[in-house]
């Protein structure tokens, strides 16, 4: 048993991107890419977002235009053909997309001599030979990170399902009820768990928990349910700045940091602790503390 | 609507808690406080305690009045009384320090609020420390007041500032040494702490 390397890493992130390149006409789910390389269908967005530079929706949409774009200059088929090829339902949804990226319809595209791709994050287009600037270098390689070992830690929790922007509310009902329960005493942790990847999940269907922590005997009442935040190793790094800021930091902590630990993430969510009252800070001192779940190393690993 | 809007007391009294390093002549109104007093080095057991019980009363309070659709406010900051800190750097060894731990709060709660939220509290088994908790009322009138940044045992330099610059103006501190905690330690590196230092004054003799 070996620590796993960033090589290892990049090595099984090749592999998905090669996959969906030969495979650009395919739904390409999710959990289908993470099982490729063995990342965890959990995390697999963020992991992806970090290291690659876009989200896998981005990606695979922005090769899908590349090679309709080649198809329109190279072929001879119709417009709305390869608008229907590259998955989009009609002309005018294609042309528009096509539009933005490229800056000009499919139609003068086909006319004009010579267009430049942009330049992407990681640098891999449709028709040219694949390689990979991996973002692992970036910022997020040298997060302050620290691993903590967590009991498992019962918490009372409030669902909220809807666009994360609007979590605060369901904050402020949930903190209500148990504040006149008396369940804010004894400093409990303010925790959010997220469910779904805002890349795939739309808006209204994203699910959060607002969890506070409570002791082994609190039971469900109502629409605040109980449950049990897996213990076990973390790496725990902290996030300043407003709310919306955050899936930059979950990207460059599983995409940037986590490559290059030696660590590997565990099949369990992330979740976020509150370290300050929203009320009362400015939204660039906000402090919230990302725990990402981690495999145990195996014992003598490390020899 | 005036009447509605949730109410914030730093914000509703800005010139109490505007301080800047430079000290400053304040004139604190009658101010009402849920209060928590207590013994021993700050930092310590007894002290940790009695901040979990005081805020756990404060929150209590908020949520039962909010759940009840009653008036809403924020929650301000801890603040301390030191009773036995010498201005004068006499101060006893940190063991024997009392302190009186408070946090500002509208005068619209009452004590029956209070009294409440330390029933339900006590049913939840959160400690002791709950019962000690009241309501009380704070009058400093005339104060120097200044912005400590920097480690709390560092404070003597800036109150000899506010010593100096009282006898300057004809005054003497003669409170209750205040202070209001702007920045949480377990966060904010010592040297960037932000404190609010409070010293009543009375007219110098002579």
């Amino acid at each position: 048993m070996r620590t796993v390397t960033l090589h290892d890493y990049k090595r099984r992130m090749l592999r998905v991107l090669v996959h969906i390149q030969q495979h650009l006409d395919e739904s390409l789910q999710l959990e289908e890419l993470a099982g490729l390389a063995c990342f965890s269908p959990c995390h697999f967005h963020r992991v992806f977002k970090g290291m690659v530079g876009e989200s896998v929706k981005e990606y695979v949409r922005r090769l899908r235009l590349e090679r309709a774009a080649s198809q329109l200059k190279l072929g001879s088929a119709s417009v709305v053909d390869i608008a229907l090829g590259s998955g989009y339902d009609s002309h005018e949804a294609f042309t528009r997309t096509f539009k933005t990226a490229f800056g000009t319809a499919p139609s003068q595209y086909r006319l004009a001599r010579r267009v430049e791709l942009a330049s992407t994050p990681s640098g891999v287009h449709f028709h040219e030979p694949m390689t990979v600037r991996f973002r692992t270098l970036r910022r997020g390689g040298n997060m302050k990170v620290e691993i903590k070992q967590l009991k498992p830690m019962h918490v009372a929790f409030m669902r909220h399902v809807g666009p994360y922007a609007e979590v605060g509310k369901a904050w402020e009902k949930f903190l209500t009820v148990m504040g006149k329960e008396g369940y804010l005493g004894g400093n409990p942790m303010m925790l959010g768990i997220c469910h779904d990847d805002p890349e795939v999940t739309p808006p209204a269907k994203l699910r959060y928990d607002a969890c506070l922590t409570v002791g082994e005997d609190f039971g469900p009442r109502g629409d605040i349910g109980a449950q049990t935040v897996a213990g076990g190793a973390y790496a725990v790094t902290t996030h300043t700045g407003p709310y919306n800021q955050l899936g930059r930091t979950y990207a460059e902590f599983l995409g940037q940091w986590m490559p290059r630990s030696g660590r590997e993430l565990r099949n369990a969510p992330c979740f976020e602790v509150y370290v300050n009252d929203p009320h009362d800070t400015d939204p660039e001192e906000l402090l919230t503390d990302i725990y990402a779940p981690l495999q145990e190393v195996a014992k003598g690993a490390r020899e | 609507m005036a009447t509605t809007e949730k109410v914030d007391l730093y914000k509703g009294n800005k010139k109490e808690y505007a301080a800047t390093p430079k000290p400053a002549v304040v004139e604190i109104g009658p101010a009402v406080y849920l209060s928590i007093s207590g013994r021993g080095a700050p930092g310590g057991n007894a002290f940790s305690d009695a901040i979990g019980a005081l805020y756990g009363v404060a929150f209590t309070v908020k949520m039962t009045r909010k759940f009840a659709g009653k008036r809403d406010y924020a929650v301000c900051k801890l603040e301390a009384l030191w009773p036995n800190l010498d201005w004068n750097d006499t101060t006893p060894d940190r063991e024997h320090w009392v302190w009186q731990l408070v946090i500002r709060t509208p005068k619209f709660v009452a004590a029956k609020d209070v009294s409440q939220a330390i029933e339900t509290l006590m049913k939840r088994g959160k400690g002791a420390a709950v019962q000690r908790v009241e309501l009380q009322s704070l009058s400093e009138g005339l104060c120097v007041q200044a912005l400590h940044v920097g480690p709390y045992e560092d404070e003597g330099k800036t109150m000899a500032t506010m010593r100096a610059f009282a006898e300057r103006q004809g005054l003497r501190i003669a409170g209750t040494h205040h202070e209001i905690y702007l920045s949480d330690p377990r966060r904010v590196a010592a040297s960037k702490l932000k404190t609010i230092l409070r010293g009543p004054v009375m007219k110098a003799e002579g």
